[in-house]
């Protein structure tokens, strides 16, 4: 779909363009029918209601990006799987990076396997059962099978290409033969949804096994990856905390972490916002990760994301303009802009929250 | 909280047991004589006036004082403030000795208000609301020393008010026509001084009679010669004590000295404990207007305002003796000559100094009489010749505006232009260094602005100045903060940034700056919490019964 370009700031370049360098700090849209398909969990809620206000979804392309796009596009899939690491400080737009990244691979035709907020996953869980695969760990069927939904809906062809490898046994009656589709073992698990962290082990297993084959790519991309390292806030039923490790969901996810598979790439994101027991003021990789979670995931590629560059807070300013969601007059003026970015310090979600009443 | 007085009857027997109380535990140690007899009382050391004399005229004559009865101390708070006249028995000793006794009974002028709550011993411990109806008996009993001895240390009195001793002199002198029982005696030495006498007060309401109210109080002018005496030996003694040189002791010092042994929150600066000379502290008064034939004095007294009308009379002379002068000059063929003396730096007299003057009231009527006077006597074209007595009436204006200093630019090392400032609101304090050619980038206590101040009220705050300015992304800003809360810390910084902005500025848009409020520091601090409240202004949940 074509865009009228507006300014040298303002651009929004169609989606299929390959990003390069000068397309920096311009916005691109992706259309909503394909922002249905690829993120049907991924983007961040305020991202949500915008694309719901303004009809359409524009990202911002940003260095942090293209820098992951070029690591991407020159990293050998022979070689093990590359563990990159998105941090930066609070609003600064990792996630929207790490959507960035999914949606440009995802067009590329990989495998995503995009996990939202792996923080989901370690707090709120209002039903724990234990694992009927192993005893000591504790299933989590809700948040499974919310995440097995969404991965068919993101990646439907691959689920019929990908066959499992082995029999699967999921109860008395149930079991998933061995070459069946994938999808096969994803219906099982919504279906049955006791088993759905288990379906959700096997999904990641058999890619695991199958990608190195090279006949596709996987991206994992999982946000707040800093949550299976951490605590939990859950309780077993003698009210004893719950570690990471005992749950098999996690459990799963950290095994795919690991570099030990190639043919693909691990694009991670540091989240302090729903981090249990971590300060707000942490944002580094060691102080988020912890020692374990820093060990596991060494070595990695840190990629900073900082605020807005001038650029990047011109365009940024310059497309509410153009949305006209700035309708303050004084806004709309050089003082106005000034002032904005003062109040924001250039803070991305500090300058969307301000530009809100506006 | 009371104060124990010192007996005057101690000035023979019991002077050494005299109550140090103002200092406290300096009376603890081996006293010298002086500190000893240092007292905090105001010196009340009045002649008793003779009995029932005319509301008018104070007795003044030695035969009265032979009848001196002792005075009766006010019935408000009296307790244990006032110096004892001495008791009967002891009057009559020490007049038989003469003149005042060598070793004087010395005192500091001290005047603090009245104290309203007799506290009851250093044992209780929250204060009680004053009640007047508390018989002085009681009050008396409870007092506890003065000021700095015990458990609170600050000066006594709870509530401001009439922040002079004299307010208690007038009562007195009120009551001195009337039978009344000695007053309080002083408390005991809380040293090893030997006993002191202790008169037990009794209540004024048995010897109330019916007379009629005095007029204003009036101080003799012995009395005021005692006072200024006492006042300065009770400066020596001061500057005594606070080690500096007796000889050298101004009235800045004594202030000084008397703020840092009496420090006291009130913001009423007449609330506070003074020393000041005695003629600061007592109004002038008129002596007798007529002699002892009942004739009067002055020529003009049955006008009613002799001052007034002699004064007026005063000038309309110099007035025909600047005519007269003019007239001189002209049948001289002189021009006359024209200087004219400056009237812009300077004021006439207002109303109430010029009553201050003469010492009697005036109407506005007969002031603006003699304004409009001394105007034509100086409008007039000699009038230079008459310039003393013209100067007695008119005061300097001192300068209005003060100006503020605007520090130039100073230059750091890399010859970034860079100017620093102050400011502070409610308990915070900020310094700032606003560097030019920046990007509007920000550090508060090397942490960034918009982690230190995640509210955005605050940083609004800190934006006012730039924005006023329209110099929003031109400067970096370095600043140092402490004390205080969120909103009171970017509050000083606010301020503090625009003092340091003027450095940057033309005068002109300083002085919008300052009209924008911009410069001003903010006076509002946090209200004091009254006894009998529960907060500063919110009072204890009201119940009927």
């Amino acid at each position: 779909m074509q865009r009228a370009i507006w300014s040298l700031t303002v651009c929004i370049l169609p989606s299929q363009a390959n990003h390069t360098e000068h397309h920096e700090g311009r916005h691109y849209s992706i259309p909503l029918e394909e922002v249905k398909a690829v993120f049907p969990h991924g983007l961040p809620y305020r991202f949500q209601q915008q694309v719901k206000t303004f009809n359409e979804a524009c990202l911002m392309v940003r260095k942090p990006a293209l820098e992951l796009f070029t690591y991407l596009r020159n990293s050998n899939f022979a070689h093990p799987a590359v563990r990159y690491v998105i941090y930066g400080e609070r609003g600064t737009g990792k996630t929207m990076t790490l959507c960035h990244v999914v949606h440009y691979c995802a067009k590329q035709g990989w495998l995503v396997l995009h996990i939202p907020d792996a923080h989901l996953w370690v707090k709120n869980c209002k039903e724990l059962m234990q694992s009927s695969y192993k005893k000591e760990r504790l299933d989590q069927p809700l948040q499974a099978s919310t995440w097995l939904k969404n991965f068919k809906t993101s990646n439907e062809h691959f689920l019929k290409e990908i066959k499992t490898q082995q029999k699967y046994v999921w109860g008395k009656r149930e079991s998933t033969e061995q070459g069946r589709p994938l999808g096969e073992v994803v219906e099982q698990g919504l279906a049955r949804v006791r088993s759905a962290s288990d379906a959700v082990g096997v999904v990641l297993k058999e890619i695991k096994q199958q990608c190195h084959l090279g006949s596709f790519r996987v991206l994992v991309a999982v946000d707040g990856v800093n949550a299976l390292w951490g605590r939990t806030t859950l309780k077993k039923e003698d009210k004893s905390p719950v570690s990471p490790e005992e749950l098999t969901l996690v459990y799963n996810l950290r095994k795919m972490m690991m570099n030990n598979w190639n043919g693909g790439a691990i694009v991670t994101t540091l989240s302090q916002t729903g981090s249990l027991f971590k300060p707000s003021s942490a944002y580094l990789p060691h102080e988020l990760l912890g020692k374990e979670g820093f060990d596991a995931l060494d070595p990695f590629v840190p990629v900073l994301v900082p605020n807005y560059s001038q650029r990047e807070f011109e365009s940024c300013y310059h497309y509410y303009l153009h949305r006209k969601w700035l309708q303050h007059e004084q806004a709309r003026t050089e003082a106005g802009k000034e002032e904005l970015r003062f109040l924001s310090g250039s803070n991305p979600q500090q300058l969307e929250r301000l530009a809100g009443p506006l | 909280m009371c104060r124990r007085v010192l007996s005057k009857c101690s000035l023979n027997t019991s002077r050494l047991g005299a109550v140090p109380t103002a200092l406290g535990s300096l009376s603890r140690c081996p006293t010298p004589l002086w500190v000893q007899t240092l007292s905090l009382t105001p010196s009340l050391t009045l002649p008793c006036p003779s009995s029932m004399p005319s509301p008018r005229v104070l007795s003044l004559s030695p035969e009265s004082r032979a009848q001196r009865l002792p005075l009766r101390s006010p019935r408000e708070g009296a307790a244990g403030r006032h110096d004892a006249s001495p008791q009967p028995a002891l009057l009559g000793a020490e007049q038989t000795q003469g003149p005042q006794p060598p070793l004087q009974h010395l005192h500091l002028h001290l005047h603090l208000p009245p104290p309203a709550l007799p506290m009851p011993g250093a044992g209780q411990r929250h204060p009680r609301p004053p009640s007047w109806r508390r018989s002085a008996q009681a009050r008396l009993r409870l007092c506890p020393p003065i000021v700095g001895t015990e458990a609170f240390p600050g000066p006594c009195c709870a509530e401001p008010g009439a922040a002079v001793m004299a307010a208690a002199l007038r009562r007195l002198l009120r009551a001195g026509g009337r039978r009344g029982a000695a007053l309080v005696a002083a408390a005991a030495a809380c040293g090893p001084g030997p006993q002191t006498l202790r008169l037990i007060y009794t209540t004024t309401a048995a010897w109330k009679k019916n007379v009629a109210a005095s007029g204003p109080e009036k101080y003799t002018e012995a009395f005021i010669k005692k006072q200024i005496e006492e006042f300065n030996l009770g400066k020596r003694h001061l500057a005594n004590m606070m080690g500096e040189d007796p000889e050298t002791f101004t009235q800045e010092d004594i202030d000084r000295a008397i703020a840092y042994l009496f420090p006291s929150g009130l913001f009423d600066k007449r609330a506070r404990p003074m020393m000041k000379h005695p003629t600061e502290i007592f109004p002038e008064q008129r002596k007798i207007q007529w002699g002892e034939d009942g004739r009067p004095f002055h020529f003009l007294f049955y006008t009613g305002k002799q001052s007034y009308y002699s004064l007026m009379h005063d000038t309309y002379e110099k007035l025909l003796n600047v005519q007269k002068h003019q007239d001189q000059l002209a049948a001289q063929d002189l021009p006359p000559q024209k200087e004219k003396k400056n009237l812009v730096g300077s004021r006439w007299l207002t109303k109430t100094e010029l009553e201050e003057m003469l010492l009697e009231k005036l109407s506005d009527d007969d002031y603006s009489r003699f304004i409009q006077l001394l105007q034509k006597l100086v409008m007039m074209p000699c009038g230079n010749i008459e310039e003393n007595y013209i100067k007695k009436f008119s005061r300097e204006i001192s300068a209005q505006l003060q100006k503020v200093v605007i520090e130039p630019l100073k230059y750091d090392e890399q010859g970034v232009a860079f100017s620093t400032g102050e400011g502070r609101r409610k308990t915070s304090r900020a310094t700032v260094a606003v560097y030019d050619n920046g990007t509007g980038k920000i550090t508060v206590n090397g942490i960034d602005v918009l982690h230190y101040f995640p509210v955005l009220q605050d940083r609004e705050q800190l934006l006012f100045p730039f924005q006023f300015l329209d110099r929003v992304g031109k400067h970096d800003m370095v600043c140092t903060v402490s004390g205080g809360g969120r909103s009171s810390q970017a509050g000083a910084i606010r301020l503090a940034s625009a003092k340091a902005l003027r450095s940057f500025v033309t005068e002109k848009e300083v002085e919008f700056m300052r009209q924008a409020g911009l410069l001003t520091v903010d006076p509002r601090v946090k209200e004091r919490k009254k006894p009998g409240q529960e907060g500063a202004r919110r009072k204890f949940t009201w119940k009927k019964r």
